[in-house]
């Protein structure tokens, strides 16, 4: 009787909240992670997916992948395309979040239309942006040089010094929704009197948003920034319909060169390296976020 | 009593087949005209102690999805693979070897098939499936586009191509001389190895001159923009529709590609056999399309073995029901009932008697990334042919003796 | 300034906006009802030439996809339903508290992110297997798409609890509520559209799940759309038409839905339903 009230009152109530979740959690993501894990560190033979019992290779397979001759490439790449990606997303999903915030006849509405990129298959979007930004066929090309921004077509997917930019861009157009809306969030929670009183000490639009905007947002930025750069690192539907991290390799980043080993080359062990590899740049996601939460406001 | 027993036994045995039917389960491609469950199908309902179960899968999974398979002891007892996969299977023992089926088999004749197909299902000189269908890749040729520029005959040797994309591309009005696919991935060793081989190369030794020459006419092609820049991020299917569109003179692609381009170019078109180095040369193409396979894990390996003869048996009805080319020289291809397309068709399966393999090698995969990275690299310029396919040549060598 | 006319003038910024962030929706259904090599003239064409709708009939009655559409919404609520009873409690309590524990609470969730789920679906197949869960391959899915989607859940709706504030709960317990019962009868309440809102982002994202359901459903009657639209791409050609029709198909109702509902949603969610 004592234990089952200590479950519903007391501190083993918030235990149970958590364990379970959290062993929900271990049991459906933990153990891929240690399969994963345990694998980047064996031979693994295509054809003993099954078990996890394998011959040890330790660190050979590092070796190797950091030995292939694109491996700084991708490095770089996936650097680019993070990097990228989240200041894209960010800016324009702050622009956006802050213009929607005034309000406007209609705010409400078209900000809604906004959400459509989180409801579109991958694949899909893949697809439509490939044609968006071909060269010959492409409506992006067409619409610069209708406006005499460019005279030329510019190859988009197949120069190799913008092939990662084509992909960067795409991304943008994905991951602009989730920034806006939970950014948005944010803004909606700061009281308005807050900007009334500092309107009247003579503050201007800019000084407002420094000191109190942007302060008052930190919890907010650190969550977009964490979840976006983890959302950027599991980006891959986007390469195979645009690139194929292609031409030689200038578009490829290291979430998709793992795809590439482990589901085109079926090495699957090195495929798990580089995945285990890029558990170091999650890593650094998830101290910004628990970072973030020291600076949180309670309502 | 004991010859009762032994009576009732025989009966009771013989009333289980009725009442329980043997299950083969069968993977293939999703899509391609229904083929496969279509004749899954038929062998089904033509017998009562045998179901068929289908199921299908995507391009893009079908290898994975099977090697998780095999993994885990789930695998279908038949399967269609695509040709450069299968060695992979075969090769570790996953497929079963049916030499001696064959060779009694009163319905497959490994004589009637091209070499090509026939040796994809080859390996260590045992047979371990059958192909199901093939195609390869040849030259369209924009026939009006050729008359304006005075061109009687389409190109017959890589020269003549230049020379004619040159003649052919046309800026102004948007035409480009050629276009072809040199992608990142399959599609661009597809394209590019018929060359390398066309010059006395083969995937074991892809560094000769003649390949060397093969990627610098290529790199000329586009460096001059007689083809857009584009051939090196889209697939074949996308390069030949701007060809289809009358956006380019001159595309390589397969077969698959008459039925989209009888109905939407608006212009005469025909089919070429692929270039040669020089005249008169050695001849050589890709080979696409599936292989049928019987899983060596399967219990059922004579009934599986008899639905692998009833599609075989079914292999004149591909074409016309299926737009599936046989891999057959046997079998005579009816007319379409468009002289253009009949036309084309005796034009591959001309191109068909030269088409090899790739491969076949249980690491497949990774020669060709070699192979396409290389092509790649050259393409953009960030290293010569030489030293491209120099590099390509050392992972393969890797690859080969690991 | 003239405070009438301004507004209409950020409606009209706002419908540009709109405008340049929705072409690529413009482009997906415009390129459903151009011919196959239309798709690929160069220059290329803002309206079709010859508008053809036939895609639409045929990807509906060739693929069935009343039954994928189906399948979809019976794993997006699954996945919804079980993210939402096991994510609410979890972010409920992780934004109650202020220690060590919580960070690394939070960090654990994060880090059991890392994985793309391509990676994860082997090892959950191998141990679905061992399970005999591949006979029942809609619930597998679902709780391997529910575990993906909780960190998400839980970071979002953890935020909207940090909003409630502390003294309400705290009133609650002095009046002789038991955890328990302040939890359901006080806090869920204040933060009711918070965790609506995050549910029907979770829904949104489950609805389109598509590398488990590939891998684990191999029955097709029980597979979920964005499975099935696999099938337009074959070795050596993609049928972009249908590819198109087929997507525009599965992305309309939502996006109506979406459009009907912003107010709850949008709104709903920036104008203080978090707080």
């Amino acid at each position: 009787m004592r234990i089952f009230r200590s479950l519903t009152d007391g501190i083993g109530f918030d235990l149970v909240l958590v364990g379970a979740a959290m062993a929900f959690l271990l049991a459906m993501a933990g153990l891929p992670l240690v399969y994963n894990v345990l694998m980047s560190f064996q031979q693994v033979d295509m054809f003993t997916l099954g078990s996890l019992v394998r011959p040890w290779a330790g660190l050979d397979n590092y070796r190797a992948v950091i030995a292939q001759p694109e491996f700084w490439l991708v490095m770089k790449n996936t650097g680019l395309f993070v990097v990228g990606s989240i200041a894209g997303q960010f800016t324009l999903g702050f622009a956006l979040a802050l213009f929607f915030h005034q309000k406007f006849p209609g705010s409400a509405t078209i900000r809604g239309l906004f959400l459509v990129s989180w409801v579109m298959p991958g694949l899909v979007v893949g697809g439509i942006w490939s044609f968006i930004l071909a060269g010959d066929y492409g409506v992006l090309n067409a619409l610069l040089q209708g406006a005499g921004v460019i005279h030329a077509p510019v190859f988009w997917k197949s120069d190799p010094n913008l092939s990662i930019w084509a992909v960067i861009i795409a991304n943008i157009w994905l991951g602009l929704a989730f920034n806006m809306l939970l950014l948005s969030v944010g803004l909606a929670a700061i009281p308005r009197d807050i900007y009334e009183a500092a309107e009247l000490d003579g503050a201007t639009a800019w000084a407002r948003f420094r000191t109190i905007t942007l302060p008052m947002m930190r919890s907010t930025i650190g969550a977009v920034l964490s979840l976006g750069l983890i959302g950027t690192l599991q980006q891959f539907d986007l390469f195979p319909a645009i690139t194929e991290g292609g031409p030689a390799n200038t578009s490829n980043v290291s979430q998709y060169w793992a795809w590439q080993m482990s589901f085109k080359l079926y090495d699957f062990a090195r495929g798990a390296t580089i995945s285990v590899m890029m558990l170091v740049l999650v890593l650094v996601a998830a101290v910004v976020y628990v970072r973030s939460t020291r600076s949180e406001v309670r309502g | 009593m004991k010859k009762l027993l032994l009576a009732l036994g025989v009966s009771v045995m013989a009333m289980a087949a009725q009442a329980d039917p043997v299950k083969l389960v069968i993977w293939g491609l999703d899509g391609d005209n229904g083929l496969i469950p279509k004749l899954a199908k038929e062998f089904d309902d033509k017998n009562d102690d045998i179901t068929v179960e289908f199921r299908a899968v995507a391009f893009d999974d079908l290898v994975n999805e099977t090697l998780k398979a095999v993994a885990t002891g789930n695998a279908p007892d038949m399967i269609s693979l695509d040709n450069p996969d299968f060695a992979m299977f075969s090769s570790h023992g996953a497929m079963l070897d049916i030499t001696d089926r064959v060779a009694k088999s009163q319905v497959i004749k490994p004589d009637s098939y091209y070499k090509g197909p026939w040796n994809s299902v080859m390996w260590d000189g045992k047979v371990y499936g059958v192909p199901k269908a093939t195609n390869t890749i040849a030259l369209f040729y924009n026939k009006d586009l050729f008359k304006k520029a005075g061109i009687a005959n389409p190109p017959a040797t890589w020269g003549e191509l230049l020379d004619d994309a040159r003649k052919l591309n046309d800026p102004a009005n948007k035409v480009y001389g050629l276009t072809w696919s040199a992608r990142a991935n399959e599609e661009g060793t597809f394209q590019f190895l018929p060359w390398i081989q066309m010059s006395g190369g083969s995937f074991q030794k892809v560094n000769g001159e003649g390949a060397v020459k093969a990627l610098d006419l290529w790199k000329t092609i586009i460096d001059e923009k007689l083809a857009s820049q584009d051939v090196l991020s889209q697939g074949q299917w996308d390069s030949t529709g701007t060809f289809n569109a009358g956006n380019a003179a001159m595309a390589i692609s397969g077969p698959w590609e008459l039925n989209r381009m009888a109905t939407d170019a608006k212009f005469d078109w025909g089919v070429t056999l692929l270039p040669t180095e020089t005249a008169g040369g050695a001849r050589s193409s890709a080979m696409g399309d599936f292989d049928w396979g019987i899983f060596a894990t399967t219990k059922h390996p004579d009934e599986a073995f008899r639905m692998l003869e009833y599609f075989v048996s079914q292999s004149d009805r591909l074409f016309p029901e299926f737009s599936n080319i046989p891999a057959r020289s046997d079998i005579a291809l009816p007319s379409t009932g468009d002289a253009r397309k009949d036309e084309a068709l005796k034009v591959f399966q001309e191109q068909l008697k030269y088409a090899q393999p790739r491969g076949p090698h249980p690491q497949w995969a990774k020669i060709s990334k070699a192979i396409y990275d290389a092509m790649q690299q050259a393409l953009t310029g960030q290293t010569t042919a030489q030293q491209a396919l120099d590099q390509a040549q050392a992972t393969i060598d890797g690859i080969l003796k690991g | 300034m003239n405070m009438v006319k301004r507004p209409w003038a950020w409606f009209g910024f706002a419908l540009f906006f709109a405008a340049i962030y929705l072409f690529p929706l413009y482009w997906m259904y415009v390129t459903s009802l151009k011919s196959q090599s239309e798709i690929f003239a160069s220059p290329p064409t803002f309206w079709p030439n010859a508008p053809d709708f036939g895609a639409y009939p045929y990807v509906w009655f060739q693929r069935h996809m009343p039954a994928y559409l189906w399948n979809s919404l019976v794993i997006a609520s699954g996945v919804t339903a079980l993210t939402v009873f096991f994510g609410t409690g979890c972010a409920y309590v992780l934004a109650r508290y202020r220690s060590l524990w919580v960070d690394i609470g939070l960090f654990t969730i994060l880090m059991l992110q890392v994985l793309p789920a391509s990676v994860m679906v082997t090892p959950l197949f191998v141990a679905f297997n061992q399970l005999g869960l591949l006979n029942l391959p809609r619930t597998a899915v679902i709780l391997g798409a529910s575990a993906k989607a909780m960190p998400f859940f839980v970071v979002l709706t953890r935020a909207a609890f940090m909003s409630v504030p502390r003294e309400l709960e705290e009133a609650a317990l002095v009046d002789g509520n038991s955890r328990l019962g302040a939890f359901v009868s006080i806090v869920l309440p204040l933060v009711r559209n918070g965790v609506l809102v995050c549910a029907i982002l979770t829904f949104m994202t489950a609805f389109g799940e598509y590398i488990y359901s590939k891998s684990i459903i191999q029955d097709a009657d029980l597979q979920p759309a964005s499975v099935g639209l696999q099938a337009f791409l074959g070795p050596n050609s993609k049928d972009w038409n249908s590819i198109m029709a087929y997507s525009a198909i599965y992305v309309t109702p939502i996006l109506a839905i979406f459009v009907l509902l912003q107010r709850r949603i949008v709104s709903g969610l920036t104008s203080g339903a978090l707080k």
